[in-house]
């Protein structure tokens, strides 16, 4: 294969993948009244900000923009610390059967949701947990678990266990060995566990459409579809602002972030 | 359990010039590995650590899973429910909606393997040690960090029957290509499909690159002293090295796939008339919208069954050491 092929390969794809991000801002600065009905290929007049107002009003994009981010914050964090401490109950602990514990608890990633989700809504309408943001908030962070102990468990079993050994010999606590010596070692391993699971939390749309109704308590997938089905006819303009509004946090961590954003979804090839 | 240990002072303050005792290990001291030192307590120590993980878990994802398995021997509506053994395993035999969804998983598993795995490894290899390579691979790995839902969204409006796609087509002169995409079968499967490409792919370039840089430079050496190069090369010294992670690629495209739902529900909600459905939307439409919730308990049982098996290959590589015995 020559230089030259596989630069025009290359290039190629490039372009491919960079055309549908193109239409998709181009089309989203286009004023909603002045969509012609089919895309623009140029960008027109600036009215993304319009668009994204309309959206995140009208279109109730803003309030589960609000919910998503509490919902994708605390359950990602709780998530992290949940799984931290199984982690350095199963890697530093003398727990029976460490295998049993880690099968139970990872077994939560390999599964569909469909499995879980016909169990759950019974469960939740009995426990007048449905629609509410307790109820949501409680199935992400228990969703959230098994991938970060998976991380952290794996990052865990890479420190000697002399460290744990000498904070015995000086006579620290279980709790205090936990918070100042795995934790703070463990810092980028906890990030990229909490960045995996903020985003997965903030991304799904099954337990959304699912677990709630309301508006108020819908996160911002969920939201978006309604909006996708709603502005269908009259706006594209509209519609795409709001997946733009939606995407903006997960492009931004993944921007930034990018080291630790990868690492938590190549863990499973090393 | 701290009686053994109080020998050692408690912890000096920060500073202080006391001298402190460095434990040295003579080899019959050494720790015992047979099992965790006595003085880390009894078994019983660990279980709170490990609690709120397990309740979290147990509760919402192993108790609602059990009870699927079991619901799915029930004919339920979601009011009254009745026991009626395998009934339900054996309707999904002969039904026509099953067997389209089936066909259509089929597709996505194939559809995922051809493009977004083996488009991420020609990727790979043609920005590996390329100048701007990593540009590319940035670039190719964007749509990733969209979610699928605004994936969906985005290629929603590319697909409409006055879309991008069509009016490129209608552009360049191949007006006979143009389709209605989501709204025929199978065409509607085939774009979401590429859909998902156009998201997936980016995640297997990065899989793939962690793959090549890891082959041991010697081995390529040795290689291209031998007078290999181009496809003898990526053949016989690439394609091999890359074999463990190709294992995980493929067997989490499979799963991916066999998990994919937010694309096929914003573009299509599996239809028109329920025949661009794959299992995991098929359970949803049964269990949600129609009430069949002992039903939609089979086929998500069955759905299950498949990923686990077909995730099993890459799962084994995860056991940790401990856990393979």
């Amino acid at each position: 294969m020559g230089r030259t092929m596989r630069n025009l390969f290359v290039a190629g794809c490039v372009v491919l993948w960079l055309v549908p991000l193109y239409l998709l801002i181009v089309n989203a600065l286009t004023p909603a009244g002045g969509y012609t009905g089919e895309p623009d290929w140029l960008p027109g007049d600036f009215a993304l900000l319009d668009n994204m107002r309309t959206a995140w009003d009208e279109a109730a994009i803003g309030d589960s923009f609000l919910n998503s981010l509490l919902y994708a914050v605390v359950c990602g964090a709780a998530a992290v610390v949940v799984a931290a401490m199984a982690a350095f109950a199963v890697v530093v602990l003398p727990l029976p059967r460490p295998a049993a514990w880690f099968w139970l608890i990872y077994s939560g990633t390999v599964f569909p949701l469909q499995i879980f989700l016909a169990p759950l809504f019974g469960l939740y309408a009995d426990a007048n947990l449905y629609d509410t943001r307790l109820g949501l908030m409680l199935i992400y962070a228990a969703w959230a678990v098994p991938f970060a102990f998976f991380l952290i468990r794996n990052q865990m079993t890479t420190m000697p266990p002399e460290a744990t050994e000498a904070a015995m010999l000086d006579g620290a606590s279980f709790t205090r060995i936990f918070w100042s010596i795995h934790v703070p070692l463990l810092r980028s391993g906890l990030g990229a566990a909490f960045i995996f699971q903020f985003t997965a939390v903030w991304n799904d749309l099954l337990f959304g459409i699912t677990l709630t109704r309301s508006p108020e308590v819908q996160p911002v997938m969920a939201a978006l579809t309604t909006l996708n089905t709603a502005y269908s006819a009259s706006g594209p303009p509209v519609i795409l602002a709001g997946a733009l509004i939606v995407s903006l946090p997960t492009l931004v961590i993944f921007l930034v972030f990018r080291g630790l954003f990868l690492r938590g979804v190549t863990a499973t090839a090393r | 359990m701290t009686d053994t240990l109080s020998t050692a002072p408690a912890p000096a303050p920060r500073g202080s010039r006391t001298r402190r005792r460095i434990p040295l290990r003579k080899p019959h001291r050494a720790p015992r590995r047979t099992g965790p030192p006595a003085a880390f307590g009894g078994p019983l120590t660990a279980i709170p650590w490990a609690l709120p993980a397990l309740a979290l878990v147990g509760v919402l994802l192993v108790y609602p899973f059990m009870r699927s398995v079991y619901g799915s021997f029930f004919e339920d509506n979601g009011f009254t429910s009745r026991w009626t053994g395998l009934d339900n395993y054996a309707r999904l035999a002969d039904d026509p909606i099953f067997s389209r969804s089936v066909l259509n998983t089929l597709m996505w598993v194939a559809g995922t393997l051809l493009l977004p795995v083996l488009l991420g490894l020609l990727i790979a290899v043609a920005t590996h040690r390329m100048r701007l390579g990593v540009v590319a691979q940035l670039v190719i790995m964007l749509p990733y960090a969209i979610s699928g839902a605004a994936t969906a969204v985005l290629w929603d409006f590319m697909l409409t029957s006055d879309g991008a796609v069509n009016q490129v087509l209608r552009a360049v002169g191949l007006d006979g290509l143009a389709h209605p995409w989501l709204l025929e079968w199978p065409h509607n499967t085939l774009s979401m499909i590429v859909a998902s490409t156009w998201q997936g792919t980016g995640l297997n370039v990065v899989l793939f690159a962690i793959g090549l840089r890891a082959i041991p430079r010697e081995t390529v050496e040795a290689a291209q002293l031998d007078g290999a190069s181009g496809w003898r090369m990526f053949r016989w010294i690439t394609l091999p090295q890359l074999r463990a992670v190709t294992v995980v690629v493929v067997g989490m495209a499979i799963v991916n796939s066999l998990k994919a739902f937010d694309m096929i529900w914003i573009l299509t909600q599996g239809g028109p008339s329920r025949s661009s459905e794959t299992l995991a939307l098929t359970m949803y439409r049964e269990t949600f919208r129609l009430f069949h919730v002992g039903y939609g308990s089979a086929i998500a049982l069955v759905l299950t069954v498949i990923v686990v098996a077909s995730a099993w290959m890459y799962l084994r590589r995860q056991m940790p050491s401990a856990a393979r015995d």
